[in-house]
């Protein structure tokens, strides 16, 4: 090969395959709208948020930015928006654990913060990210369990809370919370949290009094 | 070794800012990386910090390679550079502008409420991770770019000399100045946000940029061992083709996840599964070139420069493959193991670059025949053992993190906090052995070709 086919090739190969990345690009913007919700006002002022404080500086979404801080597209399919207004508001107030800093997001801004990551978390992803193939092992480890148990798995307790070692890290490890709360305490604590905890996060366990009492039973065994 | 024209010196401006900003780069790395283990230790939070680590990054390799590029385009067209006056402007606005805004990142970080949006564009950080840079400063950067184009080109156009090198440098350069546009406007669909900035960080490291690679690696060749200007062309063309022939189309495999249609699996897995050839390619025409080199001059220039090629091919080309296939990424994205391969593959594709560059043209520069490059091997092996290390300690991690929270479904801050706390002090320690060697390499720029040789004094320590 000469040079000068050399040079040709690389300047109409890369031409030919930019055109190609051009058209696709072209197809591909045509059908986003249709792969996620409508984008209302709120969305995008939840957007701009999203801008003002540098969350991409800590946080990824959809996967892309820092790995300092969880992922947060589907975040609220994961924790109720009470929850997640209250610590985006006052991290530390809620988990005296936080790395994450008080930035001194509004309560509008809070608002518009998490209109907008529901929006994200209804974007099609393909399948992204994927369900854990090995959760099965997380679960009961096993062993056999009890009503109460499966209830704490069914209702999402373990997004917040960490029994020895597993789970999260959001509300206090209860690892050991039988021996530290009595039975009315727990029962209480469940049907309204902020009744005994003033400005308490963790959402009312919404449940007949028979599933309380079994969640109450499980806590207490936890020593 | 002496420059032939006196205007190449305006290289070393660049230098001095890029390798400022380097230890700067470095240092806050280090805070960034303390911070995983003690968030609250310094006044910035980690945001800014990162933000600073990373801009710092792109800001001083983008100011290695204008020097370089001021350096070449004078020997190969030769002829004095069109305007100095226009050149030195260039580059003090360039220092001007970057200094502001980091000072509006530090202000941010004191007081996020500064960057309240006025008229709907944020005035002191876009939020929008390695273009954080806000939108005034885009302007300045796009003046800058453009003048420092305009001057390149102006020289070139003195004396018609269109060498393969210097044309595909200007090519490379203006596919640069191009892509940074689509980062310029605002998109109120994140996932077109994050369509259009991937034009840019994308379409810079394995487009632009590995092209830019390219030519001046074809030129260092030339400079270090004399290797022929046909041979080294040709190759220099074949390589940079399949660079863009599996680059461009590469781009998809940031497009798997986003919310953009599933034909971007394919073509995404494809193209960059075939990224690395040109790299490969690379390093094999660094070694058969320099392979029967006797009586090279410039050893710190030659050996830079053939590590240059291996790292560009081990941090981009192999670090990437690993985790570029749609069914390894599901698993992989955004996890540490990311994380990894940004930092091998920058500190390979272009740390290295850039350093190589100024190990062969500033011994011209400042007119030293030869010089000691005891201090040269010394920073090269402190740094490479460092950040290796750094690498292998954050493909750990990125292990534990994809196994525990992606697999088993395990929450991200308790594997971050519990799982991988050792990892993170590790990559500290090897962090500050990476800063040592860039200390040295500082201590040898200001000083090369300004203190005697070492055969003169019998007896010289180790660097
Ligand atoms: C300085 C880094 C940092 C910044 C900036 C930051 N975060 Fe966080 N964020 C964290 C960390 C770390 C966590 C994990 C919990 C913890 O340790 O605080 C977290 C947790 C969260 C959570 C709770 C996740 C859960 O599972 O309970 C939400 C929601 C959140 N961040 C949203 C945001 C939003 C929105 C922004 C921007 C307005 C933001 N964060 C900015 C570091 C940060
Ligand atoms: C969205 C996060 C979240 C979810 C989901 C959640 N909690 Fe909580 N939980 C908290 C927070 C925050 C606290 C600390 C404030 C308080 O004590 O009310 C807490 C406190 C507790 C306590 C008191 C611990 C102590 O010793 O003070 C118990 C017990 C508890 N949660 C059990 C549960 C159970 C059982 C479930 C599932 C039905 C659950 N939590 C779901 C966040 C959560
Ligand atoms: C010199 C060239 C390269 C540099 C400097 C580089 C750098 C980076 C950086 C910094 C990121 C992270 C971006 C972010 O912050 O989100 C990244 C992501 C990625 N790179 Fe590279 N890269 C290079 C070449 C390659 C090559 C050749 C491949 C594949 C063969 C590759 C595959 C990937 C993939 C798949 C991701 C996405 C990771 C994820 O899903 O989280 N890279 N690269
Ligand atoms: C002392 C050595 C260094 C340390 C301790 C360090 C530390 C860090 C840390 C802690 C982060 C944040 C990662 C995260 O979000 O999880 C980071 C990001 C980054 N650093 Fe460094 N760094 C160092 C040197 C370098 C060098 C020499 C380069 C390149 C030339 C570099 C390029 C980057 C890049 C590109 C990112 C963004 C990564 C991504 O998004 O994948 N760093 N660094
Ligand atoms: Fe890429």
């Amino acid at each position: 090969m000469t040079n000068k086919a050399a040079r040709n090739l690389f300047i109409f190969g890369s031409l030919f395959f930019f055109v190609i990345f051009l058209g696709l690009t072209f197809d591909t913007m045509g059908k986003l709208d249709k792969r996620a919700p409508e984008i209302t006002e709120k969305v995008n002022a939840g957007k701009m948020a999203w801008h003002k404080y540098d969350c991409i500086g800590c946080h990824t979404i959809l996967g892309n930015g820092s790995y300092f801080a969880p992922e947060l597209a589907k975040i609220t399919e994961k924790k109720p928006k009470g929850y997640l207004k209250q610590f985006l508001m006052d991290p530390k107030a809620v988990n005296p654990g936080a790395s994450m800093p008080k930035l001194g997001i509004t309560s509008e801004e809070a608002d518009n913060l998490l209109t907008f990551l529901d929006w994200t978390a209804q974007v099609d992803t393909n399948g992204w990210p994927p369900k854990p193939i090995l959760a099965s092992a997380v679960g009961a480890g096993g062993k056999e369990s009890s009503a109460g148990q499966r209830l704490y798995q069914s209702m999402g307790c373990s997004g917040c809370h960490m029994i020895n070692g597993i789970g999260g890290t959001t509300g206090p490890d209860l690892s050991r919370v039988g021996s530290t709360r009595d039975r009315a305490w727990l029962a209480g604590h469940f049907r309204d949290p902020q009744a005994y905890v003033p400005k308490s996060a963790m959402p009312k366990v919404e449940a007949p009094d028979a599933d309380i009492e079994q969640l109450t039973d499980y806590m207490l065994t936890l020593k | 070794m002496s420059i032939k024209y006196q205007s190449q010196k305006i290289a070393e401006h660049f230098y001095t800012f890029a390798v400022i900003l380097f230890l700067v780069q470095v240092i806050v790395g280090i805070i960034a990386a303390v911070q995983f283990i003690k968030p609250d230790i310094f006044i910035l939070n980690f945001n800014t910090i990162r933000t600073l680590h990373i801009n710092a990054m792109v800001v001083w390799l983008l100011a290695g390679m204008m020097g370089a590029t001021y350096y070449v385009v004078p020997e190969e067209s030769e002829t004095e550079i069109w305007s100095m006056p226009l050149a030195k402007f260039q580059f003090w606005a360039t220092v001007v502008a970057t200094t502001a805004v980091v000072l509006g990142y530090i202000w941010m970080g004191l007081n996020p409420q500064a960057n309240s949006p006025i008229m709907g564009i944020t005035p002191l950080n876009e939020g929008r991770e390695y273009i954080e840079a806000p939108r005034w400063a885009d302007v300045l950067i796009v003046i800058s770019v453009l003048t420092f184009l305009f001057v390149n080109f102006m020289t070139m156009l003195k004396t018609k000399k269109w060498t393969g090198i210097q044309g595909t440098l200007i090519g490379g350069l203006t596919f640069l100045a191009l892509m940074y546009l689509p980062g310029m406007f605002y998109t109120k669909s994140m996932v077109k946000d994050q369509f259009w900035w991937w034009w840019v960080v994308h379409l810079w490291v394995e487009g632009a940029w590995e092209v830019i690679a390219g030519a001046l690696l074809a030129f260092m060749l030339m400079k270090v061992v004399g290797a022929k200007r046909e041979v080294v062309e040709k190759w220099m063309y074949i390589e940079v083709g399949f660079v863009m022939f599996t680059g461009i189309l590469g781009t998809g495999h940031h497009y798997y996840w986003i919310g953009t249609p599933g034909y971007w699996l394919w073509v995404g897995g494809i193209f960059s599964s075939l990224e690395p050839l040109p790299l490969l390619f690379m390093v094999w025409d660094a070694f058969r070139t320099t392979r029967d080199a006797r009586n090279v001059e410039n050893r710190a220039g030659l050996y830079y420069t053939v590590a240059h090629a291996i790292f560009n091919f081990v941090g981009a080309g192999l670090w990437g493959v690993i985790h570029t296939l749609p069914q390894v990424n599901k698993w992989t994205h955004g996890t540490q193991i990311t994380t990894a391969h940004g930092h091998l593959a920058f500190y390979g594709a272009y740390v290295l670059l850039v350093l190589s560059m100024i190990y062969i043209t500033l011994p011209a520069i400042r007119g030293v025949k030869e010089f000691n490059s005891s201090r040269a091997f010394a920073s090269f092996w402190w740094m490479t053992i460092s950040m290796v290390f750094i690498v292998l300690t954050i493909t750990g991690a990125g292990m534990v993190q994809t196994y525990m929270e992606r697999l088993m479904g395990l929450d991200y801050v308790a594997v971050k906090a519990n799982y991988n706390l050792w990892f993170w002090i590790l990559r500290a320690i090897f962090g500050v052995g990476f800063l040592y060697g860039v200390w040295i390499f500082v201590l040898d720029f200001f000083k090369l070709g300004r203190e005697p040789m070492p055969a003169a004094i019998p007896g010289i320590e180790k660097a």
